[in-house]
């Protein structure tokens, strides 16, 4: 408030008041066209991701930490084709042809590559066609912007409760691709984002930029085997214990059987969170909250007949909403957590 | 190692360590430990933070032990006066941080027993103890600092975060199915 007052002291007074009135007087008329354009941008979002034909580079930013990779994304006779090299720390990239993916490895070690998973824009793009996003976002169009080069529209997707962040996207004009998205706390502060800083929309992408180009330890992997088990797990599997309370809208969302079973995601469209829950054994964690960027983590211990469990949650949402979350967890048999928990 | 060593190392990181705890640090009996265990966070804060640690390879410890010998003439610090002592608080900048770590690494002071008694404090991590369940409605969410973390536990921290990310990617869809998945297999699970 203070800002504001001290800025219509600074100038352009008279032009903000107008701005202002204007404001007031179309606000409900203006308000729902542009709720409306903001979604039809939105629908574009997730088949522009797919079969819009690219190559560039982009970052990606949570916390102080910053990754920038190189794709080429190619979408031809309804095959998509991809190839990302990252392009800081060690040498490593995947390579995605359909439902096959080779990924040649940093040979800097494991822990290099976790951090450099698009976790963000790209599965907000993707669950917005499926959930009922503006029940639970306030989208709205913020206006034009200019992103690596291209002519981009940007909406802003405001949360309506304090439950999850704020998310703001920007989509390049003629083929709704996604080129730049934030994250964002309800104080502004920008928490996570993607940014393309070069990209160049063609369809005219060569074979050989999908070709594997650096030496190392390959890893082939076959999305399509794998898809048919997440796709069966749909059904959340909380064999032993349950959620009290989630934040509305959170949906439990497919996930793979990839770890050590007692993981559930929920998603809301736009934001997840996954709940891990297991016997608390040998290894002793802390418990409380940290954060990278809009990623917080949460721990809890939780005892249920004699036995002690760990609770962790870990998503893009508020501290408060993690806490929660793992509060509300109840162990209703301990024995088939004990069981499958190893 | 014990927890007030394993504190004064996570003070040093956060910049907030005195010189007397760096002094004990500095003269415990097993400095490969001690050096190891602060290359590991620095490497976690490495990771958290995307910063770089000029550690690896680097020698200006000699410089830094004399820094240290220097500062010790003006104020002589004694195990028995310990606690009456007015502790002064040291500033880390990020080259004396580093620095510390290859002091650390080379043994420099002397005379300081480190084995006392039970730590007097909590390590951080224990202090952000789980809130009693009454209070849990309106009290603070607890921090937990990462740089607190030892190797097993940021190893478990980033399996969930990894997770974490795969769910994320399978419940959206295809495009980042491929990534996450792929990183799962170089994780080895």
């Amino acid at each position: 408030m203070n800002r504001l007052s001290s800025r219509l002291k600074m100038g352009g007074f008279p032009a903000l008041l107008l701005a202002l009135l204007a404001a007031v007087v179309s606000g409900p008329v203006v308000a729902d066209a542009d709720e409306s354009e903001a979604h039809q941008w939105l629908e574009r979002l997730a088949p522009a991701l797919n079969m819009t034909s690219y190559r560039g580079v982009f970052v990606y930013a949570r916390g102080s930490q910053v990754h920038s990779m190189q794709i080429a994304h190619r979408y031809r006779d309804g095959v998509v084709e991809e190839r990302l090299v990252l392009q800081d720390g060690g040498n490593g990239e995947i390579v995605r042809r359909g439902v096959n993916v080779v990924c040649v490895l940093p040979d800097r070690g494991r822990v290099r590559l976790d951090q450099v998973i698009p976790s963000g824009p790209f599965a907000e793009a993707f669950t917005s066609q499926l959930m009922p996003v503006n029940r639970w976002y306030n989208a709205e169009m913020v206006g034009e912007d200019r992103v690596a080069g291209y002519q981009a529209v940007e909406i802003a997707l405001r949360s309506r409760d304090e439950y999850r962040y704020s998310h703001r996207l920007w989509l390049e004009r003629s083929t709704g691709l996604l080129v730049k998205s934030h994250v964002r706390a309800a104080s502004g502060d920008v928490m996570e984002q993607f940014q393309f800083t070069s990209l160049e929309i063609t369809d005219n992408i060569p074979d050989e930029e999908f070709e594997i180009r650096t030496e190392g330890r390959e890893i082939s992997r076959n999305l399509s085997e794998e898809e048919g088990v997440a796709k069966a797990s749909v059904v959340p599997r909380t064999s032993g214990w349950e959620l009290g309370w989630r934040p509305e809208g959170f949906a439990p969302a497919a996930a793979p059987r990839a770890g050590r079973g007692q993981a559930v995601a929920f998603s809301d469209g736009l934001a997840a969170f996954s709940v891990f829950v297991e016997p608390a054994g040998r290894l002793k964690m802390p418990r409380g909250v940290s954060r990278i960027g809009a990623t917080t983590v949460y721990m809890h211990e939780l005892e249920s007949s004699g036995r002690k469990f760990l609770v962790t949650v870990v998503g893009e949402v508020p501290p408060e909403t993690a806490r929660k979350v793992a509060e509300s967890v109840r162990i209703q048999d301990s024995l088939a957590l004990e069981g499958s928990g190893s | 190692m014990d927890d007030r060593l394993r504190e004064t190392l996570s003070a040093m990181m956060d910049d907030e360590a005195d010189e007397l705890s760096v002094r004990r640090l500095l003269s415990h009996h097993d400095q490969a430990h001690v050096r190891d265990q602060w290359q590991r966070w620095q490497q976690v804060r490495d990771l958290m933070h995307s910063g770089h640690t000029p550690a690896e390879g680097v020698d200006v410890s000699a410089s830094v032990r004399a820094a240290l010998d220097g500062r010790s003439g003006v104020t002589p610090y004694r195990a028995s006066a310990r606690g009456a002592t007015p502790v002064t608080r040291w500033r880390w900048p990020a080259v004396a941080m580093v620095a510390v770590a290859l002091v650390v690494g080379f043994g420099a002071g002397a005379g300081w027993d480190s084995r006392e008694g039970p730590a007097a404090s909590v390590a951080p991590e224990v202090a952000a103890q789980s809130l009693p369940d009454e209070t849990a409605a309106t009290a603070p969410v607890s921090e937990v600092t990462l740089q607190g973390l030892d190797e097993e536990q940021w190893e478990q921290m980033s399996q969930y975060l990894l997770e974490h990310a795969q769910h994320n990617s399978v419940g959206a869809g295809r495009g980042a199915v491929g990534y996450a998945r792929v990183v799962s297999a170089g994780n080895g699970y």
